[in-house]
């Protein structure tokens, strides 16, 4: 059997057979399952393709296992608090978690923890990077979203407290869920709240492009990737697909009528919490509080299949399959360090510890416009440098 | 013989004509009693061009060419003239404007004052009559010829110039401020000249101008300042307005500011069904476009056409300052004559005449606009900061010299030439824009200061503590005396305000400041607009600055103010809805920020906020309605008292079916059983409580109602009898279907719980508890219990027999109800879908309902009643296989009617139903008997 391109990555609160599970997209069989704990909702996520990190449910500590090892828990990371919500960067560099009000970022090739930002009033709800890992988006049960650029975030001028270039706050109750498009800065976010609305924005200026109005309150919300459709999981187990694109009233449409339930997909009977599209757009996945998780057929709106959790589904996921997950005899590339718990910006200029060094951007020569090219070259650079002391 | 000559006569008879006679008419004279007809010309024809085109025999084109007449008087009646003329003929404006325009701009520079009066006029005229883009041709001209007599060398010209001016910059001021390169200049010329550069005075840091001062002019050289400072601030007024809005979001501080986000890209607003049905088409990637909007932060290549040329130079800080450079030391020295040209001695220094006072005013002004007329705000920062620098020292010497400045009383009654005097000034005042307020002067004067502070270096804050103290103290006074303010003076008050507490960042002078508004807010009897003025100030401080400053975080004033919100929200009621919605608007945030001491002011406010008679939230409009139900999310506890009032408020029926199913979601999501809130320590909504407010909402009636119930008897309750063993209380309709859709949405949220058992056991004790022991029920509540119950039932829990026989006593009732109703469909629907759910679902209830039909004891009236009913259930095909079971029952009621009725003539239609029914069912159960008798 040729391993598949894309898998399900699925988690639920009993954590009773198992703390999260891959999953076919096709059919739905089970190909791995890790053990130990369970996960809170929306803090599922895989790290560089070498490591699934997922935050305990209720507990103030980060379960992590190499991907390729499925019974053994690689490593629990401690954290100041309980873990609301986590997200690592597509480019494996950084990881966030929401911890009370806070956002911690750290540095994955130190473990340094390099800035804790306090915007949010309340819980944080949920975080997403863009796919260049340039802006990351937070939003909270303040009702606030906040876009952060990552650059300006990890800058080494101590003196100024970050601030995040733009600021949604048009929401007006809690946000549940917040999607990133694709095309890095350029992107667009949809963000679901219980307000019963579905808005998006552009991450570059902050402005809202569209709001939606539901009658029900939106739990979660994602986009196709070519943003043809915005699919938002309602609280009563309906999950809504907002075509994006309509064509203006073309002949063929006009026979055709939009009767209620040809945009409906409907199967869940409580909560949709998580929402995910697989690369090409034919399948959606959806996990709900009625413990299932259902892959849905997009153009039909049919189910597909649908598996029985023992909980609360608080993270399904589509992602492309890491190379590292069906070689049982693979290594990470990169030993994971210890993460620290204290900001402390002396001690990022030796670096000896940890076996890393801290390159970071300064304010003088921070660039909108730079930001992205800047990025890359310095990512090849330490990920040779880490390469280079695995060696030792 | 005889007879020839007697007819020779008779053939030349000779008429004898005699006097007094009438002379008879000739044979062959010509009668000349007819008429003719003919056109009647009294005046010759006309050209065709001439006519109402003409004034005084003169063409538009003659008139111009009298305007190169050489006397002054033809030149005056020709524009008079022109001016008539086009008032008549207002299209021939548009034919001729390039002419008319030429001509009369020339005249600007005429030497005759009453020519250029005239000029003026007609100008004045036909900007009225053209649009400022069809003027955009001409105005090249216009502004050259402006120009040109703004640098004349006579003076009047001059000062009619400044009417010309005006007229522009009333009609045109967007194109006028395009021109600000030149006309700026002219301006600096109008009240100086250039120094020579061999003098060399430079060294005193002063500008290469230097004020003129002319005595031949008809007015002083003070009045003349006064009126081109009021055209320069003008001026700049509109530069400064008329700047492209593409800065977007300037965060200066300042009331602008205040009016919130504004998107420059519109947003598409769609709702759910709306787009279901097709309506709201959607096209997002139109909206926003591949191309990032010019409001995006990034700016990947540089943009060549950003600012479209026009105001390019005057957006750089670097054209400010250089004209700023000359500019100020001329409105210092122009200061420095008012202030103390009127009275030498110091004592008074701060007593002002209100000749100066105005134009100290009009020096304030323009350095505020020259502050504004950048619009970014890096540049504004740099202005600041360069402003500091220069003139600081300068700015607290003369202006702050005698801060708190007042009006001189003069003495009136003196003199008569000094009352001639007044009256003199008093004409020049009002040229001048009419006199100024002290109290403007000194805000103003606040306005500028305050600028000049920077913010967040700590040496700095040294050397301004002296004169911004003195401000603090004039603004405290000024806010705290009790004394009210005008909405204008007060915007300009809370400006200052803000720009102090945000630069001076310490938290003595935060709660100085807002003590003092807080004194303002506090007043009674404010006039609306102050006092939404001072709440949008309180509410905007807060939301934006409470998060950067942490000694704004810690202001007991606005922890106060915040705490007092919910209270003054009770005690608003309905009396002023927008003053309601802006109080909601601060408190919404706040509680979703968990703001505590607004938090705490909430909670105990809650019941009087949620009450279902008079409360807030059913008095005021959908709008705050669902506000305050969105506030439920933040609310840190929820006390039996409070759902109580909230169960009755969704079931009252004075907010909307919806609002209220959002209300219920709230509870529910509140509820640790809902499991969305994962890691919440605390329990928001007690379980019992939350059981308890479910049912509540369900039944729709408290029990004391459900009590008082029992004991009325009034028209709209139909009797028990066999068929109906419950009295059913009818319901309005309009109260029956807000009703049925509460309970839908109840009906989700039970359903939605972990455990079913358990939720069916609580509700099913509730009902026996509550309900069971009832002679009188409402309808709705029948529906809603016949409703609820199949949907909660687990397939593995059995209902007490009670909760059977209750249910069987309501399903008949609802039957029975069923038959009655003919008033409205959608009740009739709702009712049959509760009863057959009920009958499909719960086990035993069909038999129950059957066995208690006790055909025997019917009177003969109500027979046809059970007919019906029987055929109704029998029409179903669902409900076919419980009720082949009971054929025997069918049996029996078969005999019966056949025994009373068979014999008998007539065959009522409603038998002939039943017995078709009957037959038809029978025929069917005996096909599948067959049919599995077969294989």
């Amino acid at each position: 059997m040729s391993a598949p391109v894309e898998v399900v990555l699925s988690a639920d609160s009993a954590g009773q057979l198992f703390n999260c599970a891959v999953f076919d997209p096709h059919s739905g069989s089970e190909f791995l399952s890790y053990r130990g704990g369970n996960t809170s909702s929306r803090s599922l996520t895989v790290l560089n393709g070498e490591y699934i990190l997922g935050a305990q449910l209720g507990k103030n500590f980060i379960n992590v296992w190499e991907i390729q090892r499925k019974d053994q828990l690689q490593q629990k990371i401690v954290c100041p608090g309980i873990v609301t919500c986590l997200c690592a960067s597509p480019d494996g560099l950084y990881v966030l978690a929401g911890i009370a009000e806070a956002i911690y970022l750290w540095e994955m090739s130190t473990g340094n923890l390099l800035a804790i930002l306090s915007r949010h009033y309340q819980d944080v709800s949920c975080i997403r990077f863009t796919d260049d890992s340039s802006h990351f988006v937070s939003g909270g049960k303040d009702n606030l979203a906040l876009i952060w650029n990552l650059s300006s975030v990890v800058q080494l001028d101590s003196s100024r407290t970050p601030e995040p270039c733009h600021i949604l706050s048009r929401h007006s109750l809690p946000i549940t869920d917040i999607h990133c498009g694709l095309m890095g800065p350029q992107a667009r976010v949809a963000t679901a709240s219980l307000d019963q609305t579905v808005k998006v924005w552009e991450v570059s200026s902050g402005e809202m492009l569209l709001s939606v109005l539901f009658d029900v309150g939106i739990m979660s919300v994602t986009f196709d990737p070519c943003e043809y459709f915005l699919f938002c999981g309602g609280s009563d187990g309906n999950i809504f697909q907002v075509s994006l694109c309509s064509t203006s009233l073309s002949r063929d449409k006009t026979f055709q009528t939009d009767s209620d339930g040809n945009q409906v997909f409907k199967g869940h009977r409580n909560l949709v919490t998580c929402l995910s599209v697989s690369m090409d757009g034919t399948l959606l996945l959806s996990g709900s509080n009625d413990e299932t998780v259902r892959m849905w057929d997009v153009q039909s709106k049919q189910c597909i299949w649908s598996i029985n959790h023992k909980g609360h589904v608080t993270n399904a996921v589509i992602i492309p399959a890491p190379a590292n997950m069906f070689l049982a005899d693979s290594h990470p590339a990169v030993p994971l360090p210890r993460f620290s718990r204290h900001l402390n910006p002396s001690e990022q200029g030796d670096g000896t510890g940890s076996g890393g060094m801290c390159l970071r951007l300064g304010a003088s020569t921070q660039h909108f416009g730079l930001k992205t090219t800047d990025f890359k070259p310095l990512k090849c650079n330490r990920q040779q440098k880490r390469t280079h002391f695995a060696c030792f | 013989m005889k007879a020839k000559k007697q007819k020779r006569q008779g053939d030349f008879q000779k008429v004898q004509l005699k006097v007094g006679k009438k002379k008879p008419k000739a044979d062959n004279a010509t009668n000349v009693n007819f008429r003719s007809k003919a056109i009647h010309l009294p005046e010759q024809l006309k050209h065709v061009d001439s006519g109402p085109t003409k004034h005084r025999q003169l063409d538009i084109m003659d008139l111009l060419s009298k305007l190169h007449h050489i006397n002054s008087n033809i030149k005056q009646g020709a524009l008079v003239g022109l001016r008539e003329l086009l008032s008549a003929q207002p299209s021939m404006i548009e034919l001729h404007a390039s002419a008319v325009l030429s001509e009369v701009a020339a005249l600007f520079t005429d030497k005759d004052g009453s020519v250029r009066a005239a000029a003026v006029r007609l100008l004045r005229f036909i900007t009225q009559c053209i649009p400022a883009e069809r003027v955009v041709p001409f105005f090249p001209l216009l502004s050259a010829h402006l120009t040109c007599a703004m640098t004349h060398i006579s003076e009047a010209i001059q000062e009619d110039a400044l009417r010309v001016l005006d007229v522009l910059l009333e009609h045109y001021p967007g194109l006028l401020s395009q021109r600000h390169t030149v006309l700026l200049t002219n301006f600096l010329e109008l009240i100086s000249q250039k120094r020579k550069a061999a003098t060399g005075q430079d060294k005193s840091g002063k500008g290469g101008f230097a004020l003129t001062i002319s005595t031949n002019r008809s007015v002083t050289a003070q009045q003349w300042r006064l009126t081109v400072l009021l055209r320069l601030g003008s001026f700049l007024q509109a530069v400064v307005e008329e700047r492209p809005l593409d800065e977007g979001v300037t965060s200066s501080i300042g009331l602008g500011m205040w009016a919130g986000e504004k998107g420059s890209v519109t947003s598409v607003d769609v709702s759910w069904e709306e787009h279901v049905f097709g309506k709201g088409r959607i096209q997002v990637f139109e909206n926003s476009g591949a191309v990032p909007t010019p409001h995006s932060a990034y700016r990947l290549r540089p943009d060549s056409k950003a600012g479209a040329g026009m105001n390019k130079e005057l957006c750089s800080a670097e054209t400010v300052q250089g004209f700023a450079g000359t500019l100020v030391p001329l409105l210092l020295e122009i200061w420095v004559e008012a202030a103390g040209g009127d009275h030498v001695q110091t004592d008074s220094g701060h007593l002002l005449s209100a000749e100066a006072m105005a134009l100290m005013f009009q020096i304030l002004t323009i350095l505020q606009l020259l502050r504004r007329v950048s619009p970014h705000r890096d540049q504004k920062d740099i202005l600041d900061a360069w402003f500091r620098n220069s003139y600081l020292a300068d700015f607290k010497h003369h202006f702050m010299k005698n801060f708190p400045y007042g009006l001189l009383e003069v003495a009136r009654h003196k003199k008569k030439a000094d009352g001639k005097r007044i009256r003199q000034q008093v004409a020049a005042g009002t040229v001048a824009g009419g006199n100024v307020e002290p109290l403007a002067l000194n805000v103003t004067l606040c306005q500028v200061m305050v600028t000049l502070s920077l913010r967040g270096q700590d040496h700095v804050e040294a050397e301004d503590a002296d004169w911004l103290g003195t401000i603090r103290v004039f603004i405290r006074e000024t806010l705290s005396n009790g004394g009210k303010l005008s909405s204008k003076h007060l915007a300009a008050l809370l400006e200052v305000v803000w720009r102090m507490i945000v630069t001076q960042r310490s938290r003595v002078v935060t709660d100085d400041l807002l003590q003092a508004v807080y004194v303002q807010y506090q007043q009674r009897n404010l006039a609306v607009s102050v006092r939404s003025l001072l709440l949008c100030f309180f509410s905007q401080f807060y939301i934006q600055e409470h998060q950067n400053h942490p000694h704004i975080a810690r202001s007991r004033i606005l922890a106060r103010w915040l705490a007092s919100l919910p209270v003054q929200l009770v005690q608003l009621g309905s009396r002023n809805p927008q003053l309601s919605a802006q109080l909601l608007e601060t408190i919404h945030p706040a509680a979703a920020r968990g703001n505590k001491d607004l938090l705490q002011s909430l909670q105990k406010n809650a019941c009087s906020i949620y009450d279902p008679q008079e409360g807030c939230v059913v008095v005021l409009p959908v709008e705050s309605q669902k506000r305050l139900v969105q506030i439920l999310h933040s609310l840190p506890a929820f006390p039996a008292e409070l759902l109580a009032c909230l169960s009755q408020v969704c079931n009252t029926g004075r907010v909307s079916a919806s609002l209220a199913t959002m209300l219920i979601r709230t509870i529910h999501l509140r509820s640790p059983l809902c499991g969305w809130s994962s890691s919440s320590q605390d329990v928001p909504v007690k379980d019992v409580d939350y059981l308890s407010f479910f049912f509540t909402t369900l039944t729709g009636f408290s029990s004391e109602m459900l009590q008082a119930l029992q004991d009325t008897d009034e028209d709209s309750l139909l009797p028990s009898s066999i068929l109906s063993p419950l009295s059913v209380f009818a319901t309005t309709l309009e109260q029956f279907l807000h009703h049925w859709d509460i309970v839908e949405e109840v009906c989700h949220c039970l359903d939605t719980l972990g455990s079913r058992a358990q939720c069916f056991d609580v509700i099913q004790n509730a009902i026996i508890k509550n309900l069971c022991g009832l002679v009188v029920v409402p309808d709705c509540v029948c529906a809603a219990i016949l409703r609820c119950v199949p949907r909660l039932l687990d397939v593995n829990f059995l209902p007490s027999d009670t909760l059977l026989h209750f249910l069987s006593d309501c399903c008949l009732s609802m039957l029975n109800l069923l038959l009655q109703l003919e008033q409205s469909a959608h009740k009739r629907d709702a009712v049959w879908e509760a009863c057959f759910a009920a009958l499909s679902t719960v086990p035993r209830l069909l038999r129950l309902v059957l066995q208690s039909f006790r055909v025997c004891d019917l009177c003969e009236e109500e027979l046809p009643v059970l007919a019906q009913i029987l055929s109704l259930l029998l029409q179903h095909t669902q409900l076919h296989l419980t009720v082949h079971t009971h054929i025997w029952l069918l049996m029996t009621a078969h005999i019966h009617f056949s025994f009373h009725f068979y014999g008998g003539e007539t065959r009522e239609q409603w038998l002939t139903d039943l017995l078709y029914c009957y037959s038809v069912t029978l025929f069917g159960h005996r096909a599948n008997m067959g049919m599995r008798d077969i294989y």
